[in-house]
C-alpha cells in the first residue's frame, strides 16, 4: 500500500516538474524573440536601449540555469508571474475564477454522474431490449457531439429565440442583487452550461455503469440471490447496483482532478467568468504568461484530484489493498 | 461457421448492418469532401454575394458575414476536418504502435521508461495543454495535426504492449526464436501481423477524437486561418454574431451535424471492425 502511494506520488511529482519545464522552456525555446512572449507583443516598437533594460528586469539576459532556478523560486513563493494584458499578477485574476468554475463543473459532474448511472443500470438490466438499444444509440449520439457547439444550439434555442435563460455570463453585473435574488440570478445563468456540460460527459458514466452492471448480473451471488426468492426489484437494487457502482466511482474521482480543465470550451462559448474562459482570453490577447499560469493552476488540480481519487480508493474497495 | 451470429455477421464486408451503417455514412462524407471542386457550387473563398444572405436558390446554406457561400465553406472545410482527423490519428496509432511494440518486446529498462512516459502523458490535462503548444507553435493544419497525434499515442501504446507481452511467449515465437530468427524478423513475421488489427481499431478511435478536438481548437481561434476547417466555419459564425439572429439554422446547425455525422459514422465502423477482429464478441 505504501509503496503503491509512494510511487503514485514519485508519477505526479514527475507531471509536475515536466510541467513547471515545459512553462519554463516554452517561451525561450520558440522560434522568436522571448521577450515577446513574456512581456507583450509590443515590444517590436522599443528602441534598442528598452529593449535591453527590460531584458534584464525579466532576467533574460541572465544564463538559463539562473533563469530556470529563479523561475522555481518564483512558482515555490506562489507568485505566478504578471499578466501584461491585464496588468494584475496572475494568481490574483486566476483566485477569481476558480470558484466558478468548481461551480460549473462540479454541479455537471454530479448531475452526469447521478443520470449516468441510473441509465446505465436500467440498460444493463433492460440488456438487448429495445430500452437498452435506444439508451446505447442515444449515449453514443451524446458523446459525438462538439460540445461548444451544442453550447451554441441550446444558446439560439432556449436564450435567443425562446428568451427563456440569460445568453452569457455566470450573473447580472448591472442588476446590483442581493441574498436569494442574488443566487437565484446565479442558478439562471448556470441552467445552460451545467446542462450542456452534463450532456456531453454523461455518457462516460454510462457506459462504465452499464458494463459493470452487466458483469455484476451474470455473476453467481446475483444467482444466488434470485434463487433465495428475492423480487427482482431487490435483487437489482440491493444486490447489484451497490457492487457495481465501484468502476463508476474510479471514473468520478478521475473526473474530479479534470473538472477545473473539462470546461474550457464550454466557459468559452457562454462567457462564464471561470478559469478555461480565462485561458481563451489569454489566446486571444497572446498572454503567454497568463495562459500559462492557468494550465499550471489546472494541471495541479488534476493532480490533486487524482490524489484524491488514489486515496479514496482503497477505502471504497479495500480488496486493492490486498493485491499489493 | 454454424453459428447464425457469424453468419449475420459476415453480410456487408463482415461489418454488420451498424458497421455497413457507419461505412456508408462516412463514406458519403469522404466522397463529398474528396470531390469537392466538382460538388461544391462556389470557391469558398470567393464573395460570392451580399453579407449575411438567408439561404435561397443560389447560396442554399446562405452566405457568411462577407458574402461567402456557406455551403461551399462546410464542403471544402470537410477536406480540413477529415484531413487533420486521418494525420493524427496516423501520427498517433504509428508513435503508439511503435512504442508499444518496443516497450512490450524489449522489456525492461526501456518499457519502464516508455510505460512511465505514458502515465505521465495520460494525467496532464489534456484540451489546456493543446491550447497551450497551439498558441506556441502556430497554427497550421500540418502542426495541429501533429499536436494532437503527439498527445494521444499513450492509450495505444498500452493496448499494443499488452498484445505484444501475450504474443511475445507463444509458442510460435519461442520456435522461431530457439530456430535462431532475429528480432527483426519475429517482429516482422510473428508480432506485427497480430498488433496489426487492433492499430486499426485504435486508429478509428483516435480519428473521431482527433476531428472533435481539431473542432475545439478551431473554436478558439486556434485552428488555420488559411484553411478553413467545419471549427473554424463555427469560430466565425460565433465571432460574427450568428447566434443572436436566425442565421444560426443555416451557419450554426450545419457544420455541427457534420462534425456529428462523422464521428458517429466512425464510431459505428468501429463497432463493425471490432466485430471482424475479436470474432469471439460475435457469438454473443
Amino acid at each position: 500500500m505504501t509503496r503503491f502511494i509512494g510511487g503514485k506520488l514519485a508519477q505526479y511529482g514527475l507531471v509536475l516538474f515536466l510541467t513547471v519545464t515545459l512553462n519554463f522552456l516554452l517561451p525561450r525555446a520558440m522560434p522568436g524573440s522571448p521577450l515577446s512572449f513574456l512581456a507583450g507583443e509590443e515590444v517590436g516598437t522599443l528602441t534598442t536601449q528598452e529593449r535591453e533594460r527590460l531584458l534584464r528586469e525579466v532576467g533574460l539576459d541572465r544564463p538559463l540555469h539562473e533563469q530556470y532556478v529563479s523561475y522555481l523560486g518564483d512558482l515555490a513563493r506562489g507568485d505566478l508571474g504578471y499578466s501584461y494584458q491585464r496588468q494584475r499578477p496572475i494568481g490574483e485574476v486566476l483566485v477569481e475564477r476558480i470558484p466558478w468554475t468548481l461551480l460549473l463543473t462540479g454541479l455537471a459532474l454530479l448531475l452526469s454522474t447521478g443520470l449516468g448511472l441510473v441509465f446505465g443500470a436500467i440498460a444493463a438490466w433492460r440488456r438487448g431490449t429495445r430500452t437498452d438499444f435506444a439508451s446505447l444509440a442515444v449515449f453514443i449520439f451524446l458523446e459525438s457531439l462538439p460540445g461548444f457547439w451544442l453550447a451554441m444550439i441550446l444558446i439560439a434555442v432556449f436564450a435567443v429565440e425562446l428568451r427563456l435563460l440569460p445568453t452569457f455570463g455566470a450573473r447580472d453585473l448591472y442588476a446590483g442583487l442581493t441574498g436569494i435574488a442574488y443566487w437565484l440570478d446565479v442558478a439562471r445563468h448556470l441552467v445552460l452550461p451545467v446542462t450542456t456540460l452534463t450532456l456531453i460527459t454523461v455518457s462516460a458514466t454510462f457506459l462504465t455503469m452499464r458494463a459493470s452492471m452487466l458483469a455484476i448480473l451474470g455473476s453467481e451471488f446475483v444467482m444466488v440471490a434470485r434463487g433465495k426468492g428475492l423480487s427482482e426489484r431487490a435483487v437489482v437494487f440491493r444486490h447489484a447496483v451497490p457492487n457495481a457502482i465501484l468502476p463508476v466511482a474510479t471514473v468520478f474521482l478521475l473526473n474530479l482532478g479534470q473538472a477545473v480543465a473539462g470546461a474550457t470550451v464550454i466557459e468559452t462559448v457562454f462567457s462564464y467568468p471561470g478559469v478555461g474562459r480565462l485561458m481563451y482570453e489569454a489566446v486571444l490577447a497572446r498572454d503567454y504568461p497568463m495562459l500559462q499560469g492557468g494550465f499550471l493552476v489546472i494541471t495541479v488540480s488534476v493532480l490533486i484530484g487524482n490524489m484524491i481519487a488514489d486515496l479514496a480508493y482503497p477505502i471504497l474497495d479495500p480488496r486493492v489493498v490486498r493485491r499489493d | 461457421m454454424t453459428d447464425p451470429a457469424a453468419a449475420k455477421a459476415r453480410y456487408g464486408l463482415g461489418l454488420g448492418v451498424v458497421g455497413t451503417s457507419g461505412l456508408v455514412l462516412l463514406s458519403a462524407i469522404v466522397l463529398t469532401a474528396l470531390l469537392a471542386p466538382v460538388v461544391a457550387p462556389y470557391d469558398p473563398r470567393e464573395t460570392t454575394g451580399r453579407p449575411f444572405e438567408a439561404p435561397s436558390g443560389a447560396h442554399l446554406l446562405g452566405t457568411n458575414d462577407i458574402g461567402q457561400d456557406i455551403l461551399s465553406e462546410l464542403i471544402w472545410g470537410a477536406r480540413v476536418s477529415l484531413a487533420i482527423g486521418a494525420l493524427a490519428a496516423t501520427v498517433g496509432v504509428s508513435l503508439g504502435t511503435g512504442l508499444g511494440v518496443v516497450s512490450g518486446y524489449f522489456g525492461r529498462r526501456i518499457d519502464a521508461l516508455i510505460m512511465r512516459t505514458a502515465d505521465v502523458v495520460l494525467v496532464v490535462p489534456f484540451l489546456p495543454l493543446m491550447i497551450v503548444l497551439a498558441a506556441y507553435v502556430g497554427p497550421s493544419v500540418v502542426s495541429l495535426a501533429i499536436v494532437i497525434g503527439a498527445l494521444v499515442w499513450a492509450r495505444p501504446a498500452r493496448v499494443v504492449r499488452s498484445l505484444v507481452l501475450s504474443q511475445r511467449n507463444l509458442d510460435f515465437v519461442t520456435a522461431a526464436r530457439s530456430l535462431g530468427a532475429r528480432d527483426t524478423r519475429i517482429l516482422r513475421l510473428c508480432i506485427f501481423p497480430a498488433v496489426v488489427s487492433l492499430a486499426l481499431a485504435e486508429f478509428v478511435q483516435l480519428a473521431s477524437r482527433a476531428i472533435l478536438l481539431e473542432a475545439a481548437l478551431a473554436f478558439l481561434g486556434l485552428g488555420d486561418p488559411v484553411q478553413k476547417s467545419w471549427g473554424s466555419v463555427l469560430f466565425y459564425a460565433q465571432a460574427r454574431g450568428a447566434l443572436m439572429s436566425a442565421a444560426w439554422v443555416w451557419w450554426v446547425l450545419p457544420p455541427g451535424l457534420l462534425i456529428t455525422a462523422t464521428v458517429v459514422g466512425i464510431a459505428l465502423v468501429g463497432f463493425g471492425v471490432e466485430r471482424v477482429f475479436t470474432p469471439r464478441l460475435r457469438a454473443r
